[in-house]
């Protein structure tokens, strides 16, 4: 069974696993002398393929993937991490499905009835209204909210409150509250400054909702200046969310006033708000005509490269549009894509490489040691016995090439056995001459329908394998094997990795964690039994906003792209000084 | 029909020369009391044409007719806007952050937010340490429902209260009616007090012969103040259940250390009855006071399907609420000290739809008594709320799945003769024995047949 397979995979085409480090070369110590046969071939292809640059590798799959595209309509982009990749996987599956659950939300909703008057209406029209309605007691806030969610005419409002403050002699908070919303959204300045000194006249103290309403309302006014005592009388019992500040400094940009801007954009930071993209939208575009802030605008994207934060592209759009108005004409921007061999395909320079540096390498494998494996209570996730054998077991041998997540693997497709896929795939690594770990538990080992003992003691030939107990968790296992064969090797997973990567405690060791992944994860992209097995291909370059001396590169979220936090976005702006 | 026509009109009629003074004063809506008084008031004298004329003249003068109708309610507000809330706002003003927390919550209380109505200085206090907005937003959800429900209760009692003194009066005048009649002692009149000490008895003696059910306390730092408040009220619960059972638990609280949380909150809980309550506690670790070999921790998070309940073991319940779901924390326990692990079988027997297979701790007593008294785990796992599960597998089919289950029919017809033994007690049982028989019927078709797993054998 085991030699049908491994003819079945030569035969394969050629290996995308490229790998440059030399002592791959070397011959594991399990394999058989049936395989040594095929050892020096197989040297001399993977050598070609490393003398070829990366450009190389990327055309054959590229072909495929059109072949593929062509007969399946919603053919998935390359990467788990790519942008979109996860919304479009969750359209092919409900395509599949069928749509059974989309209806079942929308069967029993029924459509509300639209009872808003279309224009002002009298004291005694209003209580015949409000007579026949059914809630009486709350009718004249949902009016109002029904008014707001429509958008209706703001006479019809006034007209409501009118008959209001004759039945009852006041207007109560909450309505006054809900006209505000309307006034602030329709625009209406006048009416915002009216409804500000009743509430001020009325009520000592008001509460965050009418404040920020108030904000946004003044921003846009000559009387800006007011929305900066608002948000310190926020400020005293709560901390103003970014959008406070950000329509608090639109309203000084909008005003010319720069420096107050600023001085609110950096109290923001400091207090830990990450600020909205819109507020940055407007410093941009603000400066785009003085042009006198350029190092804090580039502080701005070195805060979003250092949070790794991708702009929108209506912010990526001003961006382009400041540079491209900086005095002298120096800048030139285009749209792009990278290649992925890491070099952008504009200006030919390369990008960033997604390796860490040493430094980070080693703060990462502790982090991952002390807040994964470990955590606040190693039993949770194994056994302190289990963990040093596993450690010792991996100290013992020579460092690793790829770690494969066995179960992981097995279970890639729901057809054929699982001992078989796992098999298979072990065999077309090994075939490469690749230093393999595999992960399992020790269930696999009993031997039973899906997993063969035949097959299982093949596997054990081809690679290093770690039972861990049935009640213990597999992928710290992982993780740290791959972190502890040193910066080249790499795991073979479909996880995204996602629960271990909340167990780390600051964001920053989460992006590190994010950017190790993204360079070191294997994914099995297209696999059929006996047939092809193919990898997706693992990115040279790090999708993040990064500077040179004359150039910028910034990759931004397209719209019309869902982008979910464990993906990165595709669409790069390339921005070169011209010379 | 012409009769009420005419009757409505009469009323309008009379309605609008009530009105007409309040809604001339009101400008900009005598419009249209003039359109309905023109059509309701057809007689009247034609010296009114003259004054609607003058007034429809001013109407057009102005260029908006609806403007001063409009703002009207912006005077009102201005004019009457000293008012008692701004004087009352000024005496609690108060330069402290409490304070203006204070004035917040009630801002937003007007403002229609849930929020409570009444706060204490502690409950502040708490608030204002919470770190995040969404975090006192919570809170200050959780304290406004709390205080609906009390508010609910209250008025509950109130209404029933007052009915009891109602019907006092009615049974009352009955009684001078016919208070010759005699009482009916044909049945004995059970009290409270001699079914109370029944449960006690049977307590005592479960604590002596019974089989010992374990609750581990050792979770409290697991947990917040109010999952603890929570736990506590759970484990209340379980207490009460297995007073009430056939045949009770042995309860131990394990790990319970003098003067904890849980322990604070217990005693508060059960106030004076804490001394007599017939449970084990100690704050010594569950494998110092059972051998280890005995000892089987159920918990969801284990590999191992408790099958059949073995009625020779001790099992330990983690009693922790954990809101947010922390999974293995309670099979990491018992792997640290190496103690066999089970999980009910859920997934053996029921169709699961959603929700966590976690359950509350009196879910998992009353379904530990059932299949300790019963041996069936369809009747033991009724109690998994019904939201969670889309019903039974059909019985083939869970037979053909599980083994285990033909023991179970076994124990089942073991424990019948014990059901009337005691039924006499307990009228609840009535119910459950009839149907018993009916599963008994069940099982006993299906005894017919020959299993696979006999063939086997």
């Amino acid at each position: 069974m085991g030699t049908l397979l491994i003819s079945c995979t030569l035969n394969n085409i050629y290996p995308l696993l490229v790998h440059s480090r030399s002592s791959c070369f070397a011959v594991h110590k399990n394999v058989s002398s049936f395989f040594k046969v095929w050892v020096p071939l197989k040297v001399q292809r993977f050598s070609t393929r490393v003398g070829n640059s990366h450009e190389g590798d990327n055309k054959r799959p590229n072909t495929k993937q059109k072949e593929q595209s062509g007969k399946v309509p919603h053919a998935l982009p390359k990467s788990v991490f790519a942008a979109g990749t996860a919304r479009k996987k969750a359209e092919f599956l409900k395509q599949k499905w069928g749509n059974d659950f989309d209806k079942e939300l929308k069967g029993p909703r029924k459509p509300k009835e639209n009872n808003i008057p279309s224009q002002p209406l009298t004291a005694a029209q209003w209580k015949t209204l409000k007579d026949d309605a059914r809630a009486s007691h709350h009718f004249e806030v949902s009016m109002m909210e029904k008014m707001l969610a429509a958008n209706s005419d703001i006479d019809v409002a006034k007209s409501l409150l009118a008959y209001v403050a004759m039945e009852t002699g006041t207007v109560s908070y909450e309505l006054l509250l809900r006209y505000l919303t309307l006034c602030v959204h329709g625009n209406h300045e006048s009416e915002v400054f009216d409804v500000y000194d009743i509430m001020k006249k009325r009520f000592k103290t008001l509460e965050t909702g009418a404040y920020s309403l108030f904000i946004k309302g003044f921003s846009r006014t000559e009387k800006w200046r007011e929305c900066l005592l608002l948000l310190e009388s926020i400020k005293r019992v709560i901390t103003p969310s970014p959008r406070n500040y950000g329509y608090a400094i639109n309203g000084a940009l909008l005003h010319g006033d720069s420096r107050t801007a600023w001085v609110l954009y950096e109290e923001m930071v400091e207090k830990g708000l990450t600020p909205n993209q819109e507020t940055w939208q407007a410093f941009f575009d603000s400066d785009r005509s003085a042009h006198d802030s350029e190092s804090k605008l580039s502080s701005l994207l070195l805060y979003m490269r250092n949070n790794q934060i991708y702009p929108g592209e209506a912010l990526v759009k001003s961006i382009k549009a400041w540079f491209e108005s900086v005095p002298g004409n120096k800048w030139n921007g285009s749209w792009t894509t990278p290649e992925n061999s890491g070099h952008c395909r504009n200006c030919c320079s390369s990008l960033e490489s997604i390796q860490l540096t040493e430094d980070e390498y080693n703060q990462l494998k502790e982090k991952v040691m002390n807040d994964v494996i470990q955590g606040k209570d190693v039993f949770k996730k194994t056994t302190p016995q289990e963990l040093e054998s596993f450690k010792s077991f991996v100290k013992k041998r020579p460092p690793f090439d790829v770690v494969i997540d066995g179960l992981n693997v097995a279970n890639t497709t729901s057809k054929g056995n699982q001992s078989e896929t796992l098999l298979e795939v072990v065999s077309h690594l090994a075939q490469q001459n690749l230093r393999l770990l595999v992960l399992g538990r020790k269930h696999m080992l009993r031997g039973s329908r899906s997993w063969d003992r035949k097959n299982m003691s093949v596997i054990q030939q081809k690679a290093d394998c770690f039972f861990t107990d049935n009640i213990s968790e597999d992928d710290p296992f992982l993780l740290y094997a791959t972190l502890h064969s040193g910066n080249h090797c790499k795991f073979l997973s479909r996880d995204l990795m996602r629960d271990h990567k909340a167990c780390l405690p600051d964001s920053s060791t989460r992006r590190l964690f994010f950017k190790w992944q993204r360079g070191h994860q294997l994914v099995l992209s297209s696999y059929t039994a006996g047939r092809r097995i193919r990898f997706e291909t693992v990115p040279k370059y790090d999708t993040i906003i990064q500077t040179e001396e004359n150039s910028w590169h910034i990759p931004y979220d397209e719209d019309g792209v869902e982008r979910y936090s464990y993906e990165v976005p595709r669409k790069w702006l390339c921005l070169e000084m011209k010379r | 029909m012409r009769m009420l026509n005419m009757h409505v009109v009469n009323v309008l009629r009379r309605q609008c020369i009530k009105q007409t003074p309040v809604l001339v004063q009101r400008e900009g809506s005598w419009l249209m009391t003039h359109c309905l008084k023109s059509l309701l008031l057809p007689s009247s004298p034609p010296c009114r044409g003259l004054s609607t004329a003058q007034r429809l003249r001013k109407e057009a003068s102005q260029p908006s007719t609806d403007k001063l109708d409009l703002d009207l309610w912006k005077s009102v507000m201005k004019s009457g806007g000293d008012s008692s809330e701004v004087t009352q706002a000024e005496e609690s003003t108060e330069a402290s952050p409490l304070g203006a927390m204070r004035e917040l919550v009630e801002m937003w209380r007007q403002a229609g937010k849930l929020v409570p109505e009444n706060m204490t200085e502690e409950e502040l206090q708490t608030l204002e340490e919470l770190p995040t907005k969404s975090s006192r937003k919570k809170y200050l959800k959780y304290l406004a429902l709390k205080e609906g429900h009390k508010k609910a209760r209250k008025k509950k009692q109130e209404k029933k209260k007052q009915e009891r003194a109602e019907d006092a009066k009615g049974s009352g005048e009955d009684e001078e009616e016919e208070g010759s009649r005699m009482k009916n002692t044909f049945l004995l009149q059970f009290w409270q007090r001699s079914i109370d000490s029944l449960y006690n008895w049977r307590a005592a003696q479960a604590m002596q012969f019974g089989q010992s059910l374990v609750f581990d306390m050792s979770y409290d730092r697991y947990m917040t103040r109010r999952e603890i408040e929570n736990t506590v009220s759970q484990l209340l619960e379980c207490e009460g259940w297995n007073r009430r059972a056939l045949d009770p638990f042995h309860l131990h609280f394990c790990n319970l250390k003098v003067e904890a949380a849980y322990h604070k909150e217990l005693i508060k809980r059960y106030s004076g009855a804490w001394d007599r309550l017939l449970v084990s506690v100690t704050d010594r670790p569950h494998q110092e006071v059972f051998p280890r070999e005995k000892l089987v921790y159920l918990t969801a998070d284990s590999p191992h399907v408790l099958k059949t309940f073995d009625h020779d073991k001790v099992y330990i319940v983690g009693a922790m609420v954990d809101k947010s779901i922390q999974t293995g924390l309670s099979l990491a326990n018992a792997k640290r000290l190496n103690l066999a692990t089970a999980r009910l079988p859920l997934d053996e027997y029921l169709h699961w739809d959603s929700g966590a297979k976690n359950l509350t701790l009196d879910q998992v007593i009353r379904i530990l008594l059932t299949i300790k008294d019963s041996g069936s785990w369809e009747k033991a796992l009724r109690f998994v709320p019904s939201r969670k599960h889309e019903g039974f597998y059909e019985p083939q089919q869970s037979q053909h799945k599980h083994w285990g289950k033909s023991e179970a029919r076994r124990d089942n017809s073991r424990t019948q003769g014990a059901f009337v033994r005691h039924q006499a007690f307990n009228p609840r049982m009535q119910k459950t024995l009839l149907k018993d028989s009916r599963s008994g019927e069940t099982a006993g078709k299906s005894k017919g047949k020959k299993n696979w797993w006999e063939e086997e054998d």
